[in-house]
């Protein structure tokens, strides 16, 4: 199948100063047609910054794409014209953000900015209602009419968010770029518009994007994890390799810290221990070493690439076999 | 049983906007929290589990009922007494320390304003900060030079200065890393097993709160709809609301298939005036959840529930 969306060794940089440091050093990703990607890491991990560089959206100055190449259906978005990037922004790919409440303009009726969302991708007005209308029912909201008629502080952040999540699926974009578009929401509606998304997908051959700290969302929604680091994919895995089997020590840990039924009521669950490093003030060698339980000396020196572990690749030196218990 | 030091009778609280709109965030809430237990609250947003962590921290007074502790009534206990006895620790940690405080200040602060341990205040900060794992180096830090991990430490330092009976953990893991989580849970743990102190754990984050409560009260629109100890309530749920909360939390192994199915869109646009207020999401709905609003009864061994089907089925086995 081909590549939609292809990211080739994309670096950011953070400016501070007369310096600038690379805070995502080198990403490579590619997504199907109709593949579910789930992007995974802790805040400052660089998730938020590889996804809206996709949109040419960093705010610069001071971040700024320093290299490698973003291709959709193989054109270079990285040198594409702000006339070019409005056409593929919220009709090609869409995205929906972390932040809902700064999203929609406080003083134009939440009804009008739908519309004219789709209006801006040659959608024409009656139709751009009733597109708006099945959109907000989609996604759960109960009285879409009520809806539309109010002003966004007039409405929950949860309605808010699915409102967003509804614009950006009424485009029928081919790439959907969700970040942690359901954190703020409750279980109940995260599980509406999980299998709304996957409804879609059932029809439509679009392909998705989601950044998330739920490893639960990521074992329903997604075929294949990228685990992100101090700016690096660590590990990419097919979703049921990735909780099988860890190829990345970090992977096992977040998998180990969360609580579940395996565990024995008020036991002390996993700790990883310490804290993500500063991805401004990096040593040399493996940024996950100083947490990590099975560094070896390599690790002090070299900062691994991603390797080939099974199915998987993972950033890291050591086999699995050999840390895995 | 171990004693009760938390006591709520029909808590009820009404908001009104200028008389045009009354919205009852609680009604009728009754619980009880025992002594070194954890009582885990869940439900959706808006369901009132903020605004009882509200009422029971005294921060606001219930329109209705009563809250006391150990016999006596908040609302005639003072400000100061009150917090000496109840603390609150909130969502997100920045939000609750003061920027320009330096960690130590923040903490001196509470210990001058209930007047502890006059004259050994360092000595009483450095014991807190231990007690919070979080050690001395922190003590001349300011909440920006601590991440979000050691900030929710501090505000958990914070709130066991005054040694209170009990602390409300209003959602305090979920403005967190998920690598940071397991450690602030491990540490209201292992202080819980070291003295004597009582949780409300209040979260929409079902596991966290399953492994963290010994009792456990689900809400819905202002009321309690079930409760029991954790077992009970989170591995056999009785009431349909339950059951449909604990399955829609996406569980992290793939294996587990769960069919997709449209859930009942939420938040009717008509408000519930007679019957079950669950009556128009329940799959299990009957004629008579239509006319005759259900009691929280026992079906058994301490587990209450309010839903005429779940009662039925507890007495016909």
């Amino acid at each position: 199948m081909t590549t939609l969306l292809s990211l080739r060794n994309l670096v950011v940089g953070l400016r501070h100063g007369h310096q600038t440091s690379p805070i995502v050093r080198g990403v490579s990703l590619d997504v199907k047609p109709g593949e579910r990607v789930g992007v995974v890491g802790e805040s400052g991990s660089g998730k938020t910054l590889t996804m809206l560089s996709v949109l040419r959206l960093l705010a610069s100055p001071p971040l700024d794409i320093l290299e490698g190449e973003i291709l959709l259906d193989g054109e270079d978005l990285t040198s594409a014209s702000e006339h070019r990037l409005r056409q593929v922004r919220g009709s090609t790919i869409a995205m929906v953000y972390q932040d809902p409440m700064t999203s929609l303009n406080p003083l134009l009726h939440v009804g009008y900015q739908i519309v004219e969302a789709l209006r801006a991708h040659d959608v024409d007005t009656p139709q751009a209602r009733d597109k708006a209308r099945d959109a907000l029912r989609q996604v759960g909201l109960a009285d879409p009419e009520r809806v539309e008629r109010s002003y966004p502080h007039e409405l929950s952040g949860g309605m808010i968010q699915r409102v967003m999540i509804a614009m950006a699926l009424a485009a029928s974009p081919r790439l959907l770029i969700a970040d942690e578009p359901t954190t703020a929401l409750d279980v109940t509606i995260q599980q509406q518009i999980l299998d709304l998304v996957l409804d879609l997908q059932d029809t439509t051959s679009m392909a998705v994007l989601w950044v998330t700290h739920d490893l639960g969302v990521v074992a329903r929604l997604v075929d294949r994890v990228v685990v992100m680091y101090a700016g690096r994919i660590v590990e990419d895995a097919p979703t049921s390799e990735l909780f099988r089997r860890p190829s990345h020590p970090y992977t096992a840990a977040l998998l180990a810290s969360l609580p579940g039924t395996q565990h024995t009521h008020r036991s002390l669950l996993h700790q990883i221990g310490g804290s993500p490093p500063d991805p401004t003030r990096l040593d040399r060698g493996c940024p996950f070493r100083p947490r990590c339980s099975f560094a070896v000396e390599q690790c002090a020196h070299d900062e691994p690439p991603l390797l080939v572990r099974g199915a998987s690749r993972a950033a890291c030196w050591r086999e699995p076999d050999q840390w895995q218990t | 049983m171990a004693d009760v030091v938390l006591r709520g009778t029909d808590l009820a609280q009404r908001y009104e906007s200028r008389g045009r709109r009354v919205v009852d965030a609680l009604r009728g809430v009754s619980l009880e929290l025992r002594q070194g237990a954890t009582l885990g609250i869940v439900g959706e947003s808006g369901c009132g589990k903020s605004t009882l962590a509200r009422l029971l921290v005294g921060l606001e007074r219930p329109t209705a009922g009563t809250a006391e502790m150990s016999g006596e009534s908040m609302s005639t206990l003072d400000g100061r007494t009150r917090a000496r006895r109840i603390q609150l620790v909130f969502q997100d940690p920045y939000s609750s320390l003061d920027p320009r405080q330096r960690v130590r200040n923040a903490l001196r602060e509470v210990l001058t304003f209930h007047r502890l341990h006059a004259g050994a205040e360092e000595q009483r900060i450095e014991e807190l900060l231990d007690l919070v794992v979080l050690g001395r180096r922190f003590a001349d830090r300011y909440p920006h030079e601590l991440s979000g991990g050691q900030a929710q430490r501090v505000a958990i330092a914070r709130a066991l200065a005054v040694e209170p009976t009990i602390v409300v953990l209003d959602e305090p893991t979920s403005a967190l890393d998920v690598s940071v989580r397991a450690e602030i849970i491990n540490l209201l743990i292992g202080i819980q097993s070291r003295i004597t102190i009582s949780y409300i754990f209040i979260s929409h984050d079902l596991s966290m709160v399953r492994h963290v409560s010994d009792d456990i009260a689900v809400m819905y629109l202002g009321r309690i709809v079930e409760s029991g100890s954790y077992d009970q309530v989170l591995d056999a749920p009785a009431h349909p609301y339950t059951l449909a909360l604990a399955q829609a939390v996406p569980v992290p192994d793939p294996t587990v298939v769960r069919p997709r199915r449209a859930a009942p869109a939420i938040a009717a646009s008509s408000p519930i005036t007679r019957g079950c207020d669950y009556q128009d999401r329940c799959p299990l709905v009957e004629s008579q959840c239509r006319e005759v609003a259900p009691t929280l009864d026992d079906v058994g061994a301490g587990h209450r529930v309010a839903c005429h089907v779940a009662q039925r089925r507890a007495r016909t086995p």
